[in-house]
């Protein structure tokens, strides 16, 4: 078999992959959407202002309505500590 | 003339400081169906007639003419074209590629051409069958033996049926039985109506029947003894 | 004619392919780095998109003002009788008073968000709260102790087989609590550490005084007027830290963005990468690699044909490498809730949320993975293949 014919059916079973994914992303889109009004009734109902995944700092679980001065609430010279510091940014404002 | 060449001349990086003169007024005449030796010791200027006979660089000045194609003036795309279709190498240490088999160092020179698979295997085994390779056609070419390389080369420079076969000090690696088994083949190529032009100073070469001239060369001019 | 063209370019490609193979192990780890890099980028991409986007759907129902007390740059409790004063502000539909902190369990060593307000205060959607639980409902304002926790929280507690449990207050008594019902697993991203309660249990629990609350939220009739109506409460109450929703949402438009720490990160690594992989390709042809130009120049082959192999072998190997990669990058973060990621995304937290993450993958964001992957390896690789034009055709020629 030529080397064209055997690189274009490995491309091929790749791109059957990801149009597998493809397909079943479809279906959990469904599935997100069926929670998306929970999480608006969720948000609505108690004022809710940030997404709850980094609960290490204070600073990290909320950072929307933090003080940017909060991640030196220890000392005015502390080094930030916390991994999720570096991701979760503070706010701008 | 198949081949015809008028004070031609070739001077490398000509007018800067490390220039080198090393062809000068070269005339030669190669008929149609010939063999002719070029012979003459290393830095004599052989392996730069051979390229411009090749069709690989120009000359610098004068005339050649190969197969009826002026060479002097054509732009290095077509002279790549015209060598493609008219000449035929056979290097020096072979130079075959040692990892791909021996069919695919045949029909290399049939890729840039589209060739389809199908027709380069045909052409490819035909010719090794004639000599008598063809169950080493899949083996990787840096496995076969000295003498089996020797005839892949001479195939490769069949494949594309081109009339003028090119052979650069063919023998300078190979033994006495091997150096005349190649004069064989050359002899019998030359029977089929090839013109071929050896460069070599192998009195195996230059002493053997079927060339029906040897010329010197020596400091870049045709030696006239 | 196209047909004898269109067999030269596979026959090329054969080629390329073939040269690609007998330098296996070459290739194979150039994809394999290639393909890595992409991942890491990728996957910073797709996470960070999906994440942008539930904040989005998700936060556009937050309170349209927020009010917290300042003092010495600190946050502080706000006294509810600042809500009399906004009394005389046009526009204002609702103030909502919340007590809402931490609690960190010293034993687990997870910390808690505790949310404590009248949810029949919130002018949306309280009634249908209960629609957000797997189980059970939400407390009444005359309900004490009374509580509604987050799956993680649930698990954190061991309250499989029980439903009560206890804190500490401040001075160390402890307050009891059973759960009435429990966040569905749906609700995790926003849900997972809460525990809600009433505004009265907060208030024992954390020792606030009577008059003070954590902060106000403030809903107006008319979003457009928001900022008016935050200058107007600026203005009545110095002192007070105005928080607006589009100031809350735009801090997570900031969180996801190239420019943030880890943002960087992931890119600097990427671009050093293909500065070294750049700098291999660019260091000049091999002995190996000149001889078998010129053998190719003697046989025929044209410098634009060498330069094609060239072309297909970096197009092979950076084509590979994005699909690779980027698959790869869809199902870390779909699959596997983009694991590799965890220490960046929740660090030392001991609650985690099962993060069902969807990326869009749009045109746009695979072309900026592109952008900054393939377009400059392909710079890299093809550029310094023009060298492979100045080798002489003749240097195949002699000893």
């Amino acid at each position: 078999m030529r080397p064209a014919l055997v690189f274009s059916l490995l491309l091929c079973l790749l791109l059957a992959l990801d149009g597998v994914l493809f397909v079943d992303a479809l279906g959990r889109r469904k599935a997100e959407d069926a929670t998306l009004a929970q999480l608006e009734v969720t948000t609505s109902a108690l004022g809710l202002t940030d997404l709850a995944v980094a609960t290490e700092a204070r600073y990290t679980r909320h950072p929307a309505v933090s003080d940017p001065m909060a991640p030196f609430m220890d000392h005015p010279g502390a080094i930030e500590h916390f991994p999720t510091g570096a991701f979760w940014l503070p706010p701008q404002h | 003339m198949l081949i015809e060449l008028s004070g031609v001349s070739k001077i490398y990086n000509q007018g800067r400081a490390n220039e080198v003169r090393a062809l000068t007024d070269i005339d030669l005449g190669v008929e149609q169906g010939s063999m002719v030796c070029l012979k003459g010791p290393s830095g004599s200027g052989k392996s730069t007639l051979l390229a411009i006979i090749g069709c690989i660089f120009p000359p610098t000045s004068g005339k050649a003419a190969i197969a009826e194609r002026q060479l002097a003036r054509l732009p290095d795309r077509f002279l790549t074209l015209h060598r493609r279709e008219t000449i035929g190498f056979i290097f020096q240490r072979f130079n075959i590629l040692p990892e791909l088999t021996v069919l695919d160092n045949i029909t290399l020179p049939l890729l840039p051409l589209g060739v389809p698979p199908k027709e380069r295997k045909l052409r490819a085994q035909e010719l090794l069958e004639r000599f008598g390779i063809s169950h080493r056609s899949q083996f990787p070419a840096g496995q076969i033996s000295g003498g089996e390389l020797q005839r892949v080369a001479i195939a490769r420079a069949l494949i594309n049926n081109q009339p003028i076969i090119l052979a650069d000090e063919p023998t300078a690696h190979l033994d006495t039985t091997l150096s005349r088994e190649f004069m064989e083949i050359m002899q019998q190529l030359k029977a089929t109506g090839k013109t071929i032009v050896i460069a070599s100073h192998d009195p195996l070469v230059f002493e053997h029947p079927a060339i029906d001239r040897t010329i010197t060369i020596k400091d870049g001019r045709i030696h006239v003894p | 004619m196209a047909q004898t063209n269109l067999e030269k370019q596979i026959n090329i490609l054969d080629y390329a392919l073939s040269s690609l193979w007998r330098r296996r192990m070459k290739s194979l780890s150039v994809l394999l780095v290639f393909a890595a890099v992409i991942f890491l980028l990728a996957s910073f991409q797709m996470v960070t998109q999906a994440l942008s986007d539930k904040a989005k759907q998700v936060l556009v129902y937050t309170p349209e003002i927020t009010l917290q007390k300042m003092s010495a740059g600190r946050q502080e409790a706000i006294p509810l009788a600042y809500k009399d004063k906004l009394a005389g502000i046009f526009g204002i539909r609702r103030v909502v008073p919340r007590i809402w902190g931490y609690y960190f369990d010293e034993v687990l060593l997870a910390n808690y968000t505790v949310m404590g307000m009248d949810v029949e205060e919130m002018p949306e959607s309280a009634r249908r709260l209960d629609t957000a639980l797997a189980s059970g409902r939400m407390p009444t304002p005359d309900e004490q102790g009374r509580v509604v926790v987050g799956h993680s929280v649930k698990k954190a507690l061991d309250l499989e087989g029980r439903n009560t449990f206890s804190f500490f207050r401040p001075n160390l008594s402890m307050k009891a609590f059973t759960v009435s019902g429990e966040f569905s697993q749906g609700t995790d991203i926003l849900t997972n550490d809460l525990i809600v309660m009433n505004l009265a249990d907060a208030r024992d629990l954390y020792a606030i005084p009577a008059g003070m609350v954590t902060d106000l939220c403030v809903y107006v009739a008319n979003p457009k007027e928001i900022d008016t109506i935050a200058r107007k409460i600026s203005e009545t109450l110095p002192g007070v830290r105005v928080l607006t929703r589009p100031q809350i949402q735009k801090t997570y438009q900031v969180v996801f963005g190239w420019r943030s720490g880890f943002g960087s990160i992931c890119l600097l690594t990427a671009l050093a990468a293909f500065v070294i992989l750049a700098w291999d390709k660019a260091s000049g042809l091999s002995p190996e690699e000149r001889r078998e130009i010129a053998i190719l120049k003697v046989l025929g082959w044209e410098t634009s044909d060498i330069l094609a192999v060239r072309f297909w072998e970096s197009v092979i190997v950076s084509g590979l490498a994005c699909i690779v990669g980027m698959t790869a990058a869809y199902i870390h973060v779909v699959y596997f809730a983009a694991s590799l990621f965890r220490p960046v995304l929740m660090g030392w937290s001991v609650l985690r949320p099962d993060l069902h993450l969807l990326p869009r993958m749009a045109a746009g964001d695979i072309l900026l993975i592109l952008a900054f992957t393939v377009i400059p390896y392909l710079a890299a690789t093809v550029i310094p293949a023009w060298r492979s034009a100045t080798v002489p055709a003749d240097s195949a020629l002699g000893g």
